[in-house]
């Protein structure tokens, strides 16, 4: 089985997406054969999620001001960063097979091991952990996403830290914090990493992206043939950035589904813990949990992955925590407590933006530290 | 705790094979369509739903909105050619009505159908629910993986 293999670097936000759409259109009608595109964006492009505010995700005002576009992608997830040192990786499939039928995390998950076995190459060991995120001894090195479309096509997104300023991000995306100085900087910094930091070099994007593609090659045990943009392709790629990427229905529009957040504080025997959680509507987008207790971090960040996706009910949360309280060590946090703290923080989030915890992939930071906004 | 889930098939409904969506016709022939089980099991909590407005020409197997759940986004496809003449204002703002009741209060949309008969004996109905229902279960039971 042949994939045709498609690069390219320094693509316009607009441009980009359109291209990654064009090829799950294509591919799911049977005119393309299944493609695998690794391609970098300009410096710097800002990608919010399919249903994100972009208000409340992005720092408009310094986008217009720094030339960094700003684009909505058609998967779902946070906000990030893309340009030059992020590698961004499209598998396009037809998915009307009846073995492709639902099944999403299995496909993820294969999707994931064409990256995971890139990274091996480079020297850097990931997994895959929660529901798309792939990290390195809990640092989060890529994000991942799936949409389906009408066609049966399937497209899986993904985004590979091969470098990161963490500065810029901070100043492009909204964090959960209201000033940033270095301590904030450090606490995301220490949620993210990329390859250069985990290989100690300044590896180039296209040694990674070798890396990558031998990747998805044994994982999907397939060849790769480098290949271009049929013309079909980019007359439909230029026409659908027209007519989508670049309108601004398709920038600035928003959901009926509140976006809210919700904060809450309980003091225990092992320390304060505070919830901070994003939600929409009635589903936990993200949770974060901050305090001065001790807790060994991978467990803190296990948790948070668990309460990733999650439904608000009450009953749900419980079983969540307690199964995570059975499976890890909790260093004498009490879960009742944290099912507690986390369902007060959900039933008392509002709309008031001022408040929000944006939803950035790789800007959420899951420290047990107390933010200085308190 | 792993627990085998439990797939709901109405049969007072058409199903589409492909995109798993239902559709039901009304006494005035109005067709509401929404989401069915096996979808609902392979997405997730729903987070969020867009779906276009009345007045708008759908075509059968086209998109009529996108859904974003925990494993995915996915466009929602029309089982049938219509002009949408609703749509849920309670799932828009509370998506996860959808997988509390997606046969009844979590519809999606109402459709006057422009073709019904020739598509609607395309979908699956009638006597034909439970062994599609079977394979379709057997397809999420089956670990799915792409071979080409």
């Amino acid at each position: 089985m042949t994939w045709q293999l498609i690069t390219a670097d320094g693509v316009e936000a607009a441009h980009g997406l359109a291209a990654d759409e064009v090829l799950c259109r294509q591919v799911g009608a049977g005119r393309s054969p299944a493609t695998l595109r690794l391609y970098t964006y300009r410096s710097h492009c800002a990608l919010v999620g399919r249903f994100q505010n972009l208000a409340q995700e992005l720092h408009l005002d310094y986008c217009e001001g720094h030339d960094v576009q700003i684009n909505r992608r058609p998967t779902g997830g946070g906000a990030i960063l893309m340009g030059r040192d992020q590698l961004g990786i499209t598998v396009a499939l037809n998915g009307r097979g009846p073995a492709m039928h639902g099944r999403a995390r299995d496909l993820m998950e294969q999707f994931s091991g064409g990256l995971l076995h890139g990274l091996q190459q480079l020297g850097v060991a990931a997994k895959f952990r929660g529901k798309n995120d792939l990290e390195v001894g809990g640092r989060k090195i890529a994000g991942l996403g799936i949409y389906r479309d009408s066609n049966g096509g399937l497209l899986f997104h993904g985004s590979l830290l091969v470098d990161l300023d963490v500065p810029l991000m901070a100043r492009v995306l909204r964090t959960p914090f209201t000033t940033i100085g270095n301590r904030e900087l450090r606490i995301i910094a220490k949620r993210t990493t990329t390859v250069r930091e985990q290989r100690g070099d300044s590896i180039g994007i296209e040694d990674v992206r070798q890396c990558v593609a031998n990747g998805f090659e044994e994982s999907f045990g397939i060849r790769l043939q480098r290949s271009e943009h049929s013309d079909e392709e980019l007359a439909a790629i230029d026409a659908l950035a027209q007519d989508k990427y670049f309108t601004r229905a398709w920038l600035h529009q928003r959901s009926n589904v509140p976006d809210l957040s919700g904060r809450q504080s309980i003091r225990t025997d092992a320390g304060s813990i505070e919830a901070r959680v994003s939600m929409a509507g009635k589903t936990i987008k993200s949770a974060i949990l901050l305090g001065d207790f001790f807790a060994d971090e991978d467990a803190i960040v296990d948790l948070e992955g668990r309460l990733r996706w999650h439904s608000s009910d009450a009953a749900a949360i419980e079983e969540t925590i307690r199964e995570w309280a059975y499976a890890t060590s909790t260093n004498g946090l009490d879960p009742v407590a944290i099912a507690k703290v986390v369902l007060a923080a959900t039933e008392g989030a509002t709309e008031d933006i001022d408040d929000t915890v944006p939803y950035g992939c790789f800007v959420t930071p899951t420290q047990p530290t107390t933010p200085t906004d308190g | 705790m792993n627990t085998e889930p439990v797939f709901d098939t109405p049969d007072d409904r058409h199903y589409s094979r492909e995109h798993n969506i239902w559709a039901q016709r009304d006494d005035t022939g109005r067709v509401r369509v929404g989401v069915d089980s096996f979808l609902l099991s392979s997405l997730g909590e729903l987070a969020y739903i867009a779906l276009f407005d009345p007045g708008m020409a759908v075509t059968r197997g086209h998109s009529i909105g996108t859904l974003e759940a925990a494993k995915m986004t996915t466009s929602i496809t029309a089982p049938i050619s219509g002009i949408i003449t609703a749509i849920n204002e309670a799932v828009l703002a509370d998506p996860q009505l959808i997988n509390r009741d997606s046969y009844s209060e979590g519809w999606l949309a109402e459709l006057d159908p422009t073709n019904w008969e020739a598509e609607s004996s395309q979908l699956v109905t009638g006597d034909d629910i439970p062994a599609w229902a079977e394979e379709s279960r057997q397809r999420l039971s089956d670990e799915a993986e792409y071979k080409g």
